[in-house]
């Protein structure tokens, strides 16, 4: 249990919130409605249970009555001293007398105890002397004469004997409950024993007193004597049969409960102190509760109904909270993989609602700050990497020496001085890393005197103009953008041309397209040009892939990548071609002025740009 | 949060096993609700222990009559497991009532029951014994009232008395010269019969006379002599009436000797075995009594029934005896037996 709880800590917040609302409301509520219907039958039982044997005790005090008077009954003899006098015989001088004493004694008992009506007497038998005097309702068998021998000099016994169906073979038709009186008229004159009187009894009249006990008609009502013989039985088929629980019976004065689950019975008993009979009184529980179960099973129904909508909806509520938080979990992994490109619907204005917005809107400005700073910047690198690879080419270099080397031997020492110092401007230049943004003018003296140098080697195969249609003084560009153009219209132009004449303008002009104003260089040659596909290449893939890679077009290819990497794809290399007459290359880069290369080169921004040039445009 | 979760489960936890234990320890067959108390049957048995004694004192000793009421004070003291002392008299006389009374106070004996000679000698020796917190009840001859606390008597005296005057007027035709012997003229229940005899003789029997009235004692021989004389002094006499039950043995006897069986009606008080052989040769016509054993046995059985603080009820069913009439404070056994030649063998006392 412990472990459970320490646990729990662990567990997910759905399964917590479920368990906490169970807690919380399902078992208190379950815990309150057991105790209530526990504590409510409980106190109907006690209700009952000292209400019944009350009752019990009444209907007994009236048992007892009834029995008080039925005791009586045999005392009606001594009314007549002749039949006493009969019943003092002992011998007879012939049949006839005996005869008329029977028949006289006979029709007395009649008269007595048969014939006054409501009498609950069946029968009433006299052994007097070998005599049986009797009187009956019903036909009977069984009357056993030997049973109760009698002898005159026995003390009578003055009290009266009750026996029970079952300790006697008389039977009466019909097969009424009985119960048998049995008494022993003593001669009170004599101080003798005249002889033994048994009056059975009907039982019947109990029955009444019995209904009246058992409203509900679902009780079970008996009268059984101390013994645990049943005299009397609301199922009439135990009528005479013994309660073996008699020994075992916790008390024979009040009332108690049976622990039998759901056959328990509330048991209630009344023992009369005259006769030390016992009445009982045995009802189901469930009968006894029965508007109570039905109210509890109402109430579980109810209860089930309640459980089952108020978890579903705790179940909705926890998972309206937990599912949200384990898409942004599952969202939050894809963004961790690389993936920037989630969007997580908010569907609420609760804390789950601000929650989506704040992470949608952080994962934008990650986006945004990775598109603007990292992978510009990382690419950017990777392009001045290359460009420094070129800025001094070997071949170049070796090249340039063996042409100084050969002007040192043709002693052409003016040549040699020019062109020392032209290569040395040019590692200057290179070397001059610090700043990325020059003024045109410095990029055009340094593609100017790589020119010269090739000029100088070359001779008359080679020739170039630049021209210059602003103040290059006023604007700046990145370093290296056009050496790599130059070097390859050199590279292919020689090899096919036996002359080659290189043009470079610089011009501002306003791009009608999106209104803004671009500085363009335009490099023209008049080399062996581009096949048609190979153009449709090129371009292709300064559109698709700006990829830096080490192949033909490598140095086309790494400034157009460098242009739209800082200023956007609508800036970079244009190339137009005609095969057999030359190619023509634009770079075009927005206007920057003096004043804003610091900002620009802290943040290349576009707006800024956009701004500061619309003007001109117009 | 936790913790007070993790102590509610606990003390729920702890609650279903105290509750379990408490369950298990009981005798789970049975939950008793309601009890009623009984302490009744302590008291009762606490009275029982304790074994009463009564002294019964008859009229005198030695007599029929009382030998019988004897026998049934006996049957009653066995069946009771009471101690009964049953000591009269030698004659029928106050003076030896009140020596014997006197010896049972000193024995402090719970009940005395006296059948008294004389209502008033008794007076001072039984408010003694109640004194001494002994009660005293009278039975076959009262005292006066303010000596006992009830009186048990046999018979209705007034039924009783005009009963036997009844049987005198069959036996004689209701007319003639009678006499009536008496075994005191002091003792109250002989002069209560006395009385009503009297009574209905003037009411109904105006032809009978009564010329004589007789005391012998309560001695058959005196009463035998006694007879003779009034036999030889009334040679027309029609009738004698005994009024105590040795007399009319011995007038019976008398009529006999004298060869008057027949002319000279006897009638009285006597038990039937005293008066067989003179009911069967005709010497004698009706003897009427009660059982004086049922009246030993009621005694008894009253007597104890008062030590338990029960007295006798009008109609009570008294086991062995039969239903019994109280009035004031007289308690009457029954009604009167008439013994005649056809019936006497029945009886046995």
């Amino acid at each position: 249990m412990i472990f459970n709880l320490f646990k729990f800590r662990d567990y997910r917040l759905l399964s917590k919130l479920i368990m906490t609302y169970f807690l919380l409301t399902v078992i208190p509520m379950a815990l309150l409605g057991y105790l209530a219907y526990k504590q409510y039958t409980s106190s109907i039982e006690k209700q009952a249970g000292e209400y019944v044997p009350l009752l019990l005790e009444q209907a007994h005090e009236n048992i007892d009555n009834q029995f008080y008077e039925i005791k009586k009954l045999p005392n009606l003899v001594y009314n007549s001293s002749q039949v006493i006098e009969i019943l003092r015989k002992d011998s007879y001088e012939n049949k006839s007398g005996l005869l008329q004493d029977e028949f006289y004694v006979n029709s007395f008992l009649t008269r007595t105890y048969i014939s006054s009506g409501s009498s609950p007497v069946l029968g009433v038998f006299i052994l007097s002397n070998d005599r049986t005097f009797k009187a009956v309702k019903a036909d009977f068998a069984g009357l056993d004469e030997h049973a109760y021998p009698f002898s005159p000099d026995v003390e009578p016994e003055s009290k009266e004997t009750v026996i029970l169906p079952h300790q006697t073979s008389l039977r009466f038709e019909g097969n009424q409950p009985f119960i048998m009186l049995k008494r022993q008229l003593a001669d009170y004159d004599n101080r003798g024993n005249l002889g033994t009187m048994f009056i059975v009894i009907d039982l019947t009249f109990l029955s009444n007193i019995f209904n009246n006990l058992n409203i509900e008609n679902k009780a079970d009502i008996w009268l059984m004597n101390g013994e645990g013989s049943i005299i009397f039985h609301t199922d009439a088929s135990l009528i005479g049969a013994v309660d073996e629980n008699i020994t075992v019976y916790p008390l024979l004065n009040g009332s108690y409960r049976t622990l039998q689950g759901d056959n328990s019975r509330l048991v209630s008993k009344n023992t009369s102190e005259e006769s030390g009979w016992i009445l009982s009184h045995s009802i189901l529980l469930k009968d006894l509760t029965e508007q109570t179960d039905l109210m509890r099973n109402v109430t579980v129904f109810l209860f089930i109904i309640f459980v089952i909508l108020s978890t579903s909806v705790s179940v909705v509520v926890a998972w309206n909270v937990s599912r949200p938080l384990y898409r942004l979990t599952r969202l939050m992994k894809k963004v961790e993989k690389g993936n920037f490109y989630v969007d997580l619907p908010v569907n609420s204005n609760d804390e789950i609602g601000l929650l989506a917005n704040s992470f949608n809107s952080m994962i934008l400005e990650i986006r945004n700050l990775i598109q603007q700073n990292y992978q510009i910047q990382l690419r950017q690198k990777e392009a001045e990497l290359y460009a420094l690879q070129f800025q001094i080419n070997p071949h170049f270099m070796y090249n340039t020496l063996e042409t100084i080397g050969m002007a040192v031997e043709e002693g052409e020492n003016d040549t040699v001085v020019k062109m020392v110092t032209l290569l040395g401007r040019m590692l200057r230049y290179s070397i001059g890393n610090k700043e990325k943004f020059v003024p045109v003018w410095m990029e055009l003296t340094h593609i100017k005197d790589y020119l010269t140098i090739q000029e100088i080697r070359f001779e008359e195969r080679l020739l170039f103009s630049i021209t210059e249609e602003i103040n290059t003084a006023a604007f700046f560009t990145p370093k290296f953008i056009i050496q790599p153009i130059v070097e390859n219209a050199i590279k292919y132009g020689l090899d096919t041309k036996e002359r080659l004449e290189i043009s470079i303008v610089i011009r501002q002009h306003c791009d009608l397209l999106n209104g803004r104003d671009e500085i363009a260089f335009i490099i023209t040659d008049n080399g062996p040009g581009i096949t048609e596909d190979v153009l449709t290449e090129l371009n292709k893939r300064f559109h698709s892939n700006p990829e830096v890679n080490r192949d033909g077009q490598f140095g086309l290819m790494n400034v157009h990548a460098r242009i739209t990497m800082t200023y956007g794809e609508q800036y970079g290399l244009k190339v137009e071609s005609t095969v057999n007459s030359g190619t023509s290359v634009t770079v075009t880069i927005p206007v920057i002025r003096v004043e804003n290369v610091h900002s620009v080169l802290e943040r290349i921004d576009e707006n800024d740009c956009r701004k500061n040039e619309r003007c001109h445009c117009r | 949060m936790k913790k007070i979760v993790l102590v509610c489960l606990l003390t729920v936890l702890a609650a279903y096993f105290v509750s379990g234990c408490k369950n298990g320890l009981e005798n789970t067959k049975y939950k008793i609700i309601y009890s009623k108390n009984e302490t009744d049957s302590e008291k009762v048995e606490q009275q029982k222990e304790k074994s009463y004694t009564i002294a019964i004192i008859p009229k005198v000793g030695g007599i029929p009559y009382f030998n019988e009421a004897e026998i049934g004070a006996m049957e009653a003291a066995k069946q009771l497991n009471v101690e009964v002392f049953f000591e009269g008299p030698d004659v029928a006389d106050s003076e030896q009532q009140i020596r014997i009374i006197e010896e049972f106070i000193e024995k402090r004996v719970d009940v005395i029951a006296v059948s008294a000679n004389d209502p008033e000698d008794l007076l001072p020796v039984l408010n003694r014994a109640r004194n001494e917190n002994i009660k005293v009840i009278t039975w076959d001859a009262d005292t006066l009232p303010e000596a006992r606390e009830f009186f048990i008597n046999m018979v209705h005296p007034e039924t009783l008395g005009r009963h036997i005057m009844d049987t005198l007027a069959w036996n004689t035709g209701e007319e003639g010269d009678y006499i009536i012997m008496t075994a005191s003229l002091t003792a109250a229940n002989l002069s209560e019969w006395m009385h009503w005899m009297l009574v209905q003789q003037e009411e109904f029997y105006p032809q009978l006379n009564l010329i004589d009235v007789a005391e012998t004692g309560e001695d058959p021989g005196e009463a035998y002599i006694q007879s003779l004389k009034m036999l030889d002094k009334y040679p027309d006499l029609k009738g004698i009436i005994g009024n105590g039950s040795i007399i009319a043995p011995s007038a019976a006897q008398a009529v006999r000797e004298k060869n008057k069986s027949g002319e000279v009606a006897v009638v009285g008080l006597s038990p039937p075995t005293s008066m067989r052989e003179f009911l069967k040769d005709g010497s004698a016509q009706v003897a009427t009594l009660w059982s004086p054993k049922r009246l030993g046995y009621l005694t008894v059985v009253l007597a104890e029934q008062l030590l338990q603080g029960k007295y006798p009820e009008d109609w009570q069913d008294v086991p062995g005896v039969g239903i019994i009439r109280v009035m004031d404070d007289v308690v009457i056994m029954g009604e009167p037996i008439d013994f005649t030649a056809e019936n006497v063998d029945q009886y046995d006392f």
